[in-house]
Parts: structure tokens; C-alpha cells; sequence
């Protein structure tokens, strides 16, 4: 094989002071930004804010007027184009397939241009049509316009990862098909961005979008940048009016699919939990000292328990411990989608759950809380 | 007999002048056209310079080469060639440039040279575009091969024009009748290979 990949790992990219503008307009301006190795950055922000400008500097097609790109610390301005572009996959709204070569072909150009056998070309597309969930036997021959649009859009996901680049930049992928198609892609990317185990930027309009699949979300308006963070950071701390106009903050509910357990629980006072060992006797001297109506135990198994000072009273005399006489209570990692979590409440018919944050307690979930927390 | 003779000779002779001016015009508007992508002031001038032979009356061009470099056969390819180069010039420039941005944005986005992408993207795009131009060229070059008779071209508009000075009607019919069977042989035949030649993704558009 003639080409060598620019690099293999991505560990950072870093975007510097930069500033890109045409005629006496700003497109993106004084831009600071770094993206992770490993993860999914979302650029989001309104029409005309630069979020376009901004990815395509990272692959060259546009270079800055000042400032600095850089790849794992090299000036992307060092590397010759074609062999950085070559070493990064791109996807755009409009696809691009070449309408007079077949799919795998169109797949296959690249590697064709980079010496490979026919063979090794076929074995490849094969795997990757696979991959984007196309049964190759159907596809491998057909032309772009015999496609669906999502089917495209497969293939332009296919294409982009022919070289296997460390580094995917998408621009849109997903913003022309319609709601229903546009959620099936969304919810197989997200499948695949783990397997795929890549650097990714990502470009969107939409906030849903955004929050189903970035790690980070940087907001941009008005060639710059507003306010970079995780979804959750985003919808509780806005730094400002756009971002929570943008983000949608004031109706937490509709990112519920995003949120996680830790998000909306309800602090813990330690003072609830009893050892679970304590006779029942006992531990109800402890509450009524305590002033505790309630009280939880927490086993080392993970498993935790809920009782109330009725039921301690009842079992006075019988000797029976804590651990025999409390009820069950569910337990959730604090990192679980707060969206599960209020499901599973729902169908086992509790309305609190116990929030461990790395196997300890650190909180409380209440679904009648959660639900005006959200509102 | 003799007659027969004559008309099958001259009709030879106009088609190898109206299609050595066809083949020196591909040859000299579709590189012109390819190095245009590349600069902007050549891709102007040539516009420029074929728009201008397009408005002179091809009469007026095919009078204006006598002067310039005399009368004869190439003389006469000369004139017929300046005067095709437009429709193929036009149409390869349309067919080159008017590519979806798209195509040729996602083409480099994926690490295409500028020349793989006239090569990959560019070209295939404009071939419907060239063959319509080169069939236009066609039927424009048997036409004036019969105008360049007067500069000494030969060929069918020899005939032609001695019919008309002689007032010969069989003379007159025995140049037109082949021109215009070329005509229509012409038409039919790019017809076919067009149809041949075009790409399976086009064809549901014609
Ligand atoms: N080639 C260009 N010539 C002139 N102005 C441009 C060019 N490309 C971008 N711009 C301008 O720069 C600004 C930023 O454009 P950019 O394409 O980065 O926006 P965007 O955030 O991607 O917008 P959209 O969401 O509409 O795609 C816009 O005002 C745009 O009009
Ligand atoms: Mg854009």
C-alpha cells in the first residue's frame, strides 16, 4: 500500500485563536476549542454560525486566516491535504455518491486510488456494507438513485470509513432525512460509535440530535463560541440565554432521554441508615431519638431496604433484625438513564429508589419529585 | 455512370473535410476546455474567443481564412474547425463545470486529487454534455464543408455550386440530395451511440 495513515490514534485536536473571514464578515472568529481523542464533539448552533467553518478546517478544505489547527500537536498546515483528508472520514448532508459508479465503487474509490487489489477492495466493502447494516449481495451493484435516502446516507457513512480513519468529521449526516428515519440512524449510529471506537465531530441543528449523541456539546453562535459541556451541563447550567433557549433548559422533560439518575436525585442525609443488623428493638429507640419516621438500610451486597417506625414498633418484641423486616428497595448506579429509571419505578409500582454513586449511597430518587423537577 | 462516379468521389471527399475539421476541433476545444479548469482568465478567453466565431456568419469566417492562409483543402479545414469549436467548447465547459458543488465538495472532503476529480467527477459528468456538442459539431461541419467549396475545399459543395451557376437541376440534386442523406445518416447514427453511451443513471431522464 502506497499511503500511510497521517495517524493512527487520535489524542486531540486542537483548534487555536482561530479565525476565518470572508469579505468583512466573520465566519468563525478567534475560536478556541479542543476535542478529545475518543470522543463525540457536536458542534450545534443557528444558520450561518460557523459550524461548517469550523469542521472544515480540521480536514483542510478551508484554511484559517489566522490561528492554528492541530491534530495530536502537529499544525494540520505541515500535512499535504489529500494525505490528511485520506486519514480522516468525512460525511456531508448532500452524501456526494458519484452517480455513475456503483455503490461499491463508489465505496471502493479511495482504495482504488490507493493501489489496492480488486480483491482486497471487494473484501473490504463487503465488511463495511455489512456494517452499515446493507446486505451486500443486494447492494454492492446497485447506483446511488436506486437508493432510499437513508440507504445513501449508509453509504456515505461506508465510504467515509473505507481507510478505517481514526478521525470522522459529518457535517449534517442525518439533517435530510425525514423525523421517523432520521431516529432509526440515530439510534443505530449510536450503536456503531462505540464499536467504531473513533474520534468523531459532528454537526447538527437539531438539540435532540445533539444530546442523543455527544459526549460534549460545543453551542456556537455568531461565528464564535458560546459554551461547551456535557448535556446535563448544559441543561442545568446555561451560561446564558442562548444556550438555554437553544438547549431547550426550561423544559428539562423533553431531555429525559439524556439526563441520568444523578441528574435529578435528591440529596441523602446520612442519618437515615441504619445498620441493618441492629434488633428491632433497638432501632426503634434509635428513631424516635432520631425523630426518624423512616429509615433505610444499606447491605453489602448492594441490595438496601426501606422501613418505617410502624413497622418497627410492630416487630418490637419479636427479636427479628433490620435486615429481615425491611422492604425492598430498588437501587440504581447514579449513571442510569433517568428515563429507565422512572420506568422501572413505574412498573414495579415503587415511587423511590436508592441513587449509589460508585456502590455507596448518595441519593434519592422520587418520581413524583423527578416529574416536577422536570415540568 | 460517370456521374455516379463523381458523386461517390465527391462525397468522400466532403466527408473526410468535414470530419478532419471535426476530429482537429475535438482535439483542440476539449484540452482547451481541461486546462480552463484550471485557470480562469484562459477559461474567460476561451469563451470569449468561441462566442465571437459563433456571431460571424459562417460565410464570413469561411471567407475571412482566404486571406490569412489561402485557399484549399486545409484552408477549408481550418475554417470549418473554428466554426464547430463552439458547440463542443460550450457544451464540454458546461458539462465540466456544471457539476453538482456537492459531488466535487464531498469528492475532495474524502482526499480526491484536483486532477482525480476531473478525472472521477468532472469528466463522467460531462460526457451527455460533449457527445450532444459533438453531434451538433457534426451536422454544423457537413453544412459548411459545403460553403468551403468556394475557398477551394472541394467536395460535394463543388457540385453544388455548378449546378447553380449552369443552371444544372440533376447537378444541383446530385450535390444536395448526398448532403442532406449525410445530414440524416449523421443524426441517426450519434442518435444510436448516444443511447449506447449514456449512463445507466441518466437513462431514466431521457
Ligand atoms: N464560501 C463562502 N463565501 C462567503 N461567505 C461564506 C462562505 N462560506 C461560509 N460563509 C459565511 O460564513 C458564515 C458561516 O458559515 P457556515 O457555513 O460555517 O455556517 P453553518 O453554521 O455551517 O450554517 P448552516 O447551519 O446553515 O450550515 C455564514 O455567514 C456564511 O454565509
Ligand atoms: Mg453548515
Amino acid at each position: 500500500m502506497k499511503f500511510k495513515k497521517l495517524f493512527n490514534r487520535i489524542e486531540s485536536i486542537r483548534l487555536e485563536k482561530v479565525t476565518k473571514r470572508y469579505g468583512d464578515r466573520f465566519a468563525v472568529r478567534d475560536l478556541d476549542l479542543e476535542v478529545r481523542g475518543g470522543e463525540l464533539m457536536i458542534l450545534i448552533g443557528r444558520s450561518g454560525s460557523g459550524k461548517t467553518t469550523t469542521l472544515r478546517m480540521i480536514n483542510r478544505l478551508i484554511d484559517p486566516d489566522s490561528g492554528r489547527v492541530s491534530i495530536n500537536g502537529a499544525d494540520v498546515e505541515d500535512f499535504d491535504p489529500v494525505r490528511l483528508r485520506r486519514s480522516i472520514g468525512y460525511v456531508i448532508q448532500n452524501i456526494g455518491l458519484l452517480p455513475h459508479l456503483k455503490v461499491s465503487e463508489n465505496i471502493g474509490l479511495i482504495l482504488k486510488l490507493e493501489g489496492w487489489d480488486e480483491a482486497k477492495i471487494r473484501e473490504r466493502v463487503t465488511e463495511l456494507l455489512n456494517f452499515v447494516s446493507l446486505p451486500p449481495e443486494s447492494f454492492m451493484d446497485r447506483y446511488p438513485h436506486q437508493l432510499s435516502g437513508g440507504q445513501q446516507q449508509r453509504i456515505g457513512l461506508a465510504r467515509a470509513l473505507a481507510m478505517d480513519p481514526p478521525l470522522l468529521l459529518m457535517d449534517e449526516p442525518f439533517g435530510a432525512l425525514d423525523p421517523l428515519l432520521r431516529t432509526q440512524l440515530q439510534d443505530e449510529f449510536c450503536k456503531i460509535k462505540k464499536e467504531l471506537g473513533k474520534t468523531i465531530v459532528f454537526v447538527t441543528h437539531d438539540v435532540n440530535e445533539a444530546f442523543k449523541l455527544g459526549d460534549r456539546v460545543a453551542i456556537m453562535d455568531n461565528a464564535s463560541l458560546v459554551q461547551l459541556g456535557t448535556p446535563e451541563e448544559l441543561i442545568f447550567e446555561p451560561s446564558s440565554e442562548l444556550v438555554s433557549e437553544i438547549v431547550d433548559s426550561k423544559r428539562k422533560y423533553r431531555h429525559m432521554e439524556v439526563l441520568k439518575v444523578r441528574d435529578m436525585m435528591q440529596p441523602l442525609d446520612p442519618g437515615y441508615f441504619l445498620e441493618g443488623s441492629l434488633p428491632a428493638e433497638i432501632a426503634l429507640q434509635k428513631m424516635v431519638d432520631g425523630g426518624l419516621e423512616v429509615a433505610l438500610v444499606f447491605k453489602e451486597s448492594g441490595a438496601a431496604g426501606r422501613i418505617s417506625l410502624n413497622e418497627v414498633l410492630k416487630a418490637g418484641k419479636t427479636g427479628k433484625n433490620l435486615n429481615e423486616i425491611s422492604k425492598p428497595l430498588l437501587v440504581f448506579p447514579a449513571d442510569a438513564s433517568l428515563f429507565e429509571g422512572l420506568t422501572q419505578l413505574k412498573e414495579e409500582g415503587e415511587s423511590m429508589a436508592l441513587v449509589l454513586e460508585e456502590g455507596m449511597p448518595a441519593g434519592l430518587l422520587f418520581s413524583d419529585r423527578v416529574l416536577q423537577g422536570l415540568i | 455512370m460517370v456521374i455516379s462516379a463523381e458523386i461517390l468521389e465527391a462525397t468522400l471527399e466532403h466527408f473526410f473535410l468535414a470530419y478532419t475539421a471535426l476530429l482537429a476541433g475535438i482535439i483542440v476545444a476539449v484540452p482547451l476546455v481541461l486546462l480552463s479548469l484550471y485557470s480562469e482568465r484562459l477559461a474567460s478567453m476561451v469563451m470569449k474567443f468561441s462566442n465571437l466565431v459563433q456571431a460571424v456568419p459562417s460565410f464570413a469566417v469561411v471567407a475571412v481564412v482566404v486571406p490569412l492562409i489561402g485557399i484549399g483543402f486545409t484552408p477549408a479545414v481550418i475554417a470549418i474547425m473554428l466554426r464547430v469549436l463552439l458547440p463542443i467548447v460550450k457544451n464540454t465547459y458546461i458539462g465540466l463545470f456544471n457539476v453538482d458543488p456537492a459531488l466535487i465538495d464531498s469528492a475532495k472532503g474524502i482526499g480526491l486529487t484536483e486532477f482525480q476529480i476531473i478525472r472521477n467527477v468532472r469528466l463522467p459528468n460531462a460526457y451527455p454534455a460533449i457527445f450532444a456538442g459533438i453531434k451538433f459539431a457534426a451536422i454544423l461541419a457537413n453544412s459548411i464543408a459545403v460553403l468551403t467549396a468556394l475557398i477551394g475545399g472541394g467536395g460535394l459543395g463543388s457540385m453544388i455550386f455548378e449546378g447553380l451557376t449552369n443552371f444544372n437541376t440533376a447537378k444541383i440534386l446530385a450535390g444536395t440530395l448526398p448532403v442532406i442523406g449525410i445530414a440524416l445518416f449523421l443524426d441517426f447514427s450519434f442518435s444510436v451511440l448516444e443511447r449506447r453511451l449514456t449512463p445507466e443513471y441518466l437513462k431514466n431522464d431521457i
